[in-house]
């Protein structure tokens, strides 16, 4: 590229290559709604769709929310990866990091164990103390008199998780074992298991409303990856702007994780490859992270159960394939912008 | 119309550290100011105020009270160079100049062709033409340095500031950034830069600012203003004046 005409062919480029990342995701979910364990575990075509009522409402009523639900949780989890490694400038970065996945489980952990009958309080709970974590390590971190900003909060971000752990521990060790203790053991294994119509809707909204905001604000991720001063000096307000977007990223994440549970590597891997095709430049690597990530999810959980007569959870899934990812992205030469 | 005008500028940290008192001095429009001074002397403390990073109701900016103005109104006017920038992420060079495009930028618009153009011809200027694509974690300290100001160019603001521009250059990179900044000034733009190599500043500017302690030892054109014993008050070392051909040297 040698002049601002390769600049708008580069963009096209990446603009056509976006597209047929969508068409080919929205492909495979499509594919996804016939492999199951329903009627023998693997790929069936519903050809009796017109009489074969179980079939139809495993698709429309088990598989459909479930997909939906991966490709929601996918693109929401890289997109805040993606946002915190950017405001954070540090490409190793994710919400789980500093505190955020820890204190959302230990949320909403406690509501359960408090015996809350309703979704939105779970929910709420684990949003609450996402928040709550992340302003911990954030605050922690200022306090700290060791070590540069990003030692300091990594070295926060681990003794905020680490205090959420002990105290989701406590949680587990008070929960009625027969009920409670296996609904939050979910919470740490993560899956999408219980994904429904109901659960979907009672998130996206506000999920949505999270990644729309991140998208718009793209330009403004790549300032906040640059000095306190520079970003300052070409018209962003640092403090304010990344308060936002992590409040807004947390938000998303923490109502993710209150339906799916923790699901690890899904804010790290996504981001990584996208930037290795798109380059680091926000505009196109951030919503390739996020197509990306909803690949991600919903291939682990397509595999998860389908594979084997038992349902695989997806965390040991996204864990097997991203630290796979993991060491070949850090294997490659460091070239990114492919496309 | 003057760039900038301070009048009795004072600035405590939140931790109580005075790093400014009663600083008053103008920055002309189309001149370039070296601010000078020691270690802790309230160098760059002064050019993050200029940038608005503290508000401070004592500056004004074309006559205009400086907290008055909004962030990318500023950034239209006034443009940074740091010391350096810490790279985590592998931007391309053009990606990073056009990141000085920003303050022209409406709510989520990302930058048109002739923004790129822009873009090209910053680099085009600061010699790194044809290196668009590279990465900028790739960049030797010259061109980093150059890349730098290649953004602060992709701004096209009427002033510059600069924090130590030639700290961390060999010779040969000090001239070209130098030439670079000459070019520049010659073309209009208002220059402010802090730094340490005394005989840049007798290169580049033509006035000074000696802060000593956070307050002014000395403002003015250079030929008024720096002498060897203003140079030895402020640095608290001897110091000479001389000449070589119609170079001014300070050793």
């Amino acid at each position: 590229m040698t002049d601002s005409h390769g600049y708008e062919q580069q963009i096209k480029r990446r603009r056509g290559a976006l597209a047929t990342m969508v068409v080919a995701t929205l492909l495979f979910a499509f594919i996804s709604l016939f492999f199951g364990r329903y009627p023998k575990a693997g790929f069936t075509l519903p050809l009796d769709w017109q009489t074969n009522v179980m079939m139809r409402k495993i698709i429309l009523n088990v598989r459909l929310p479930r997909i939906a639900l991966a490709l929601l949780a996918g693109s929401m989890l890289s997109a805040s990866g993606y946002a915190f490694q950017m405001l954070f400038s540090n490409p190793l970065v994710e919400p789980g990091f500093l505190g955020v996945s820890q204190g959302s489980a230990f949320g909403a952990a406690l509501m359960i164990v408090l015996g809350a009958s309703s979704t939105l309080s779970v929910q709420l709970s684990a949003t609450f103390f996402g928040l709550l974590a992340l302003a911990a390590s954030y605050f922690l971190a200022r306090r700290f008199r060791f070590g540069g900003w990003l030692l300091r909060l990594v070295l926060s971000g681990i003794a905020v998780s680490a205090i959420f752990s002990s105290a989701l521990a406590v949680v587990k060790l008070v929960a009625e074992p027969t009920k409670d203790l296996q609904d939050i053991t979910f919470w740490m294994m993560g899956g999408l298991w219980n994904a429904s119509w109901g659960q979907l809707f009672s998130i996206l909204p506000v999920v949505l409303l999270s990644q729309v905001v991140i998208i718009s604000q793209r330009w403004k991720l790549n300032l906040l990856s640059l000095g306190e001063k520079t970003s300052f000096s070409i018209g962003v307000n640092p403090k304010r702007d990344r308060t936002l977007l992590l409040v807004v990223a947390t938000v998303g994440t923490t109502l993710v994780i209150s339906i799916t549970g923790l699901i690890g590597w899904v804010g790290l891997i996504p981001p990584h490859i996208a930037r290795k095709l798109f380059g680091s430049e926000s505009s196109f690597s951030l919503p390739a992270s996020m197509i990306f990530g909803s690949f991600f999810l919903l291939f682990s959980d397509t595999l998860g159960r389908t594979l084997l007569p038992t349902e695989i959870p997806i965390g040991l899934l996204t864990s097997l394939f991203g630290a796979i990812a993991f060491i070949i992205i850090l294997s490659l030469r460091n070239q990114e912008g492919k496309v | 119309m003057n760039a900038f005008e301070l009048d009795k500028v004072s600035f405590t940290y939140p931790s109580g550290t005075q790093a400014l008192t009663d600083v008053s001095f103008v920055v002309e429009e189309g001149s370039s100011v070296a601010l000078l001074g020691s270690n802790g002397a309230g160098k760059s403390t002064l050019l993050d105020l200029l940038l608005g990073l503290h508000p401070n109701g004592s500056i004004t900016l074309y006559g205009k009270n400086l907290a008055a103005y909004g962030r990318k109104e500023v950034g239209r006017l006034v443009a940074l160079v740091p010391q350096s920038e810490q790279f985590n992420f592998s931007f391309t060079l053009l990606e990073y100049t056009l990141f000085g495009r920003s303050p022209y930028l409406r709510q989520m618009q990302s930058p048109t062709a002739l923004d790129a153009q822009i873009a090209f011809d910053a680099l085009l200027e600061v010699g790194l033409a044809g290196f668009e694509e590279r990465s900028i974690t790739s960049l030797s300290g010259g061109e980093h340095q150059l890349l730098l100001i290649a953004r602060a160019i992709a701004q096209q603001s009427r002033i510059l500031l600069l924090d130590e521009p030639t700290s961390a250059l060999d010779p040969a990179n000090r001239r070209r950034t130098l030439s670079l900044l000459k070019g520049l000034h010659s073309k209009g733009k208002t220059l402010l830069f802090s730094t340490h190599d005394v005989n840049f500043a007798a290169e580049l500017a033509t006035h000074v600012v000696m802060l000593k302690g956070g307050r002014i030892l000395g403002a003015g054109p250079i030929e008024e203003v720096v002498n060897a014993q203003a140079l030895t008050t402020l640095y608290e070392t001897e110091m000479q004046v001389g000449t070589i051909g119609s170079q001014t040297i300070m050793y």
